[in-house]
């Protein structure tokens, strides 16, 4: 070990984890030092909880190694520093708020207050009522109570806000930096590119269990396409995709616009376009005499983006780019 | 302990209000604590499994009460015995059965992996719970018993008697946890009941064993509820008043030690076996 690996709070070297024949996590290196804020964004499937889980311990890699502080992510003493908020993990059903936090503090070898964790968590109101009568995002803010009453030095958090809604995701994000400004190291995983933005110094986007980009913020955002559009022409894919700033032609199915069928607009097609500038292209297309009908402009999203990082030809249940043609 | 801390180049970085743990005897008693007042909050448990034995007891045994047999022991005595062998089984398969059971296939177990707890205290909370309510049980059936029934109790027997069925917890425990490791979480509470009925009933605790077909007394000898049973009588009553009540003083206390020992060593393993088995699969 070097005396920079050594310091490392997170080592991960070509992690592996395959469930039977099906891969989930396919060479992961990871290195996080103490203090970072790292956000691991990623579609639905993409690896992020398998990830988590092997960095948790919780699972054991097919291949690779990881070290957490130094040892086994399993091992006691790491477990003892390491805070984790899980999806879908059932509390004991009749212990109050107040209850479970004091439990799981005395689990620990530090342990914060637990009025003052409730407070954090935003659950002062909720404190003597039983688990099993808190609303879906009283459970998550539960779980995040849970997962800092040891007062972690590291903090796993898979899709914390997933059911909070926006005035409780920020009230969420600003206990969260509370933690990160002590010197604690949090990884938390997220499909929600603004979030990552909003939340983190540092976003790691993993897609079919690989590690694509490894950046800043700022530096990630650069790396997406601008616009999509969509739109009924007549022109084809293959026009298209000779247009200058087009960086990707889609054909969308039917179902994609219910309200209009192809049928009644004889030679007119949908297409999904991924555009740097959506003008010039717009621009081009008309002047080539073609015509457009229903057209939308909007963000791309972060599927599209991954379709564009990825030179990903997937995300078959919506489009299937150039094979689908008719 | 360098064993249980992690290298020093990782310094805590730890919040203001933070303060140390209580060491491994606040976390014993909390978790203690905790359990007791979790399943003293749910009705179909404590009913089911703790009140359920007394309530037994005031419809079986207390017509009985009063009725005295040859060496002088009450009936009704013997009967709190038959009912609270019945109750410590219930309590512990129904405990380390159908709730560990329930807590595996909820992920709570999972979860707890992710805590630096160490299992052997979330095994002790369980015990520690069961003695609890056991003894409870007790207490409720004896009330019953001398108030309601007016049986008199030789002091020091009850104490003996009731000291012994509590250790029921532990002889049962690794039976109900194996079934919790070895059975789909879903189908637990069903084979929990079609152990410790059977278990129960060719054990003497409902009917008097003499009273059974010969071959159920053949099977009862290689049952641990049985020899378990035949030790609680055994500190009731003299062995004469045994026979007269229906449940023969046969064996050795030698012998009955070694077959709950023996189910409860073969148990236990299995429970190893399955606990192994499911970190595994869920490692996996």
């Amino acid at each position: 070990m070097d005396p920079q690996e050594a310091r490392n709070v997170i080592e991960a070297v070509d992690l592996h984890k395959s469930y039977g024949e099906v891969p989930a996590v396919v060479g992961i290196d990871l290195q996080v030092t103490a203090g970072e804020v790292v956000a691991v964004l990623g579609p639905n499937g993409a690896g992020k909880t398998t990830t988590l889980e092997l960095l948790l311990g919780l699972r054991s890699p097919s291949a690779g190694r990881v070290t957490v502080f130094g040892l086994p992510p399993h091992h006691v003493a790491v477990r003892g520093r390491v805070g984790a908020m899980l999806q879908d993990t059932a509390a004991p059903e009749s212990l109050t708020v107040t209850e479970m936090v004091d439990l799981v503090g005395h689990y620990y070898p530090h342990a914060l207050p637990t009025a003052d964790v409730v407070a954090r968590a935003d659950l002062l109101v909720h404190a003597s009522k039983r688990v099993t009568q808190l609303s879906g995002g009283q459970r998550q803010r539960l779980s995040f109570a849970v997962a800092i009453v040891g007062d972690p030095d590291l903090l796993f958090l898979d899709e914390p806000t997933a059911a909070l809604d926006v005035h409780a995701r920020q009230a969420f994000w600003e206990q969260a930096r509370e933690f990160a400004r002590l010197g604690k190291t949090l990884l938390f995983s997220t499909h929600n590119l603004a979030e990552a933005d909003l939340a983190a110094e540092r976003v790691i986007l993993i897609n079919h269990g690989r590690i694509v980009h490894d950046d800043t913020p700022a530096r990630i955002k650069s790396l997406i396409p601008g616009k999509t559009i969509e739109l009924l022409t007549d022109a084809t894919t293959d026009q298209l995709e000779t247009v200058k700033g087009v960086q990707q032609v889609a054909t969308l199915h039917d179902r994609e616009a219910p309200g209009i069928r192809e049928s009644s607009r004889p030679g007119l097609h949908r297409l999904r376009l991924q555009v740097a500038e959506p003008e010039p292209v717009l621009r081009a297309v008309f002047a080539a005499g073609h015509r457009v009908e229903d057209l939308t402009v909007t963000e791309a999203s972060l599927e599209q983006a991954f379709l564009h990082l990825t030179g990903d030809q997937g995300d078959p249940a919506t489009t299937a780019p150039r094979t689908r043609r008719h | 302990m360098a064993g249980l801390t992690t290298p020093q180049a990782f310094p805590h970085r730890l919040s203001p209000s933070e303060r140390p743990s209580t060491g491994i005897l606040g976390l014993l008693a909390t978790q203690v604590l905790m359990e007791v007042r979790r399943y003293r909050r749910l009705p179909e448990y404590f009913i089911g499994v703790v009140v359920l034995p007394v309530i037994l007891y005031t419809m079986f045994g207390l017509p009985e009460a009063g009725k005295v047999l040859p060496r002088g022991t009450d009936v009704g005595a013997m009967m709190f015995v038959s009912f609270g062998c019945y109750g410590v089984v219930s309590q512990a398969l129904f405990s380390f059965g159908g709730e560990l059971a329930a807590e595996r296939g909820k992920g709570w177990l999972r979860r707890l992996r992710a805590t630096p707890m160490p299992m052997w205290v979330y095994f002790a909370g369980k015990v520690a719970l069961n003695l609890v309510f056991t003894a409870v049980t007790l207490v409720g059936m004896a009330a019953v018993a001398v108030v309601a029934g007016g049986v008199s109790f030789d002091p020091l027997r009850l104490l003996a008697c009731g000291g012994l069925i509590v250790t029921g917890v532990l002889a049962f425990s690794t039976m109900g946890s194996a079934i919790a490791y070895w059975v789909r979480p879903r189908a637990v509470a069903t084979i929990v009941n079609l152990v410790f009925l059977p278990l129960s009933f060719l054990s003497g605790f409902f009917y008097p064993l003499d009273q059974l077909p010969g071959v159920f007394t053949t099977i009862a000898q290689a049952l641990p509820t049985h020899h378990f049973g035949l030790l609680a009588w055994g500190l009731m009553g003299p062995a004469e008043d045994m026979d007269a009540f229906g449940n023969p003083a046969t064996g050795s206390t030698t012998l009955h030690v070694v077959v709950v020992l023996a189910w409860w060593s073969a148990c236990g393993l299995l429970t190893v076996l399955g606990y192994r088995r499911d970190l595994d699969r869920e490692r996996s």
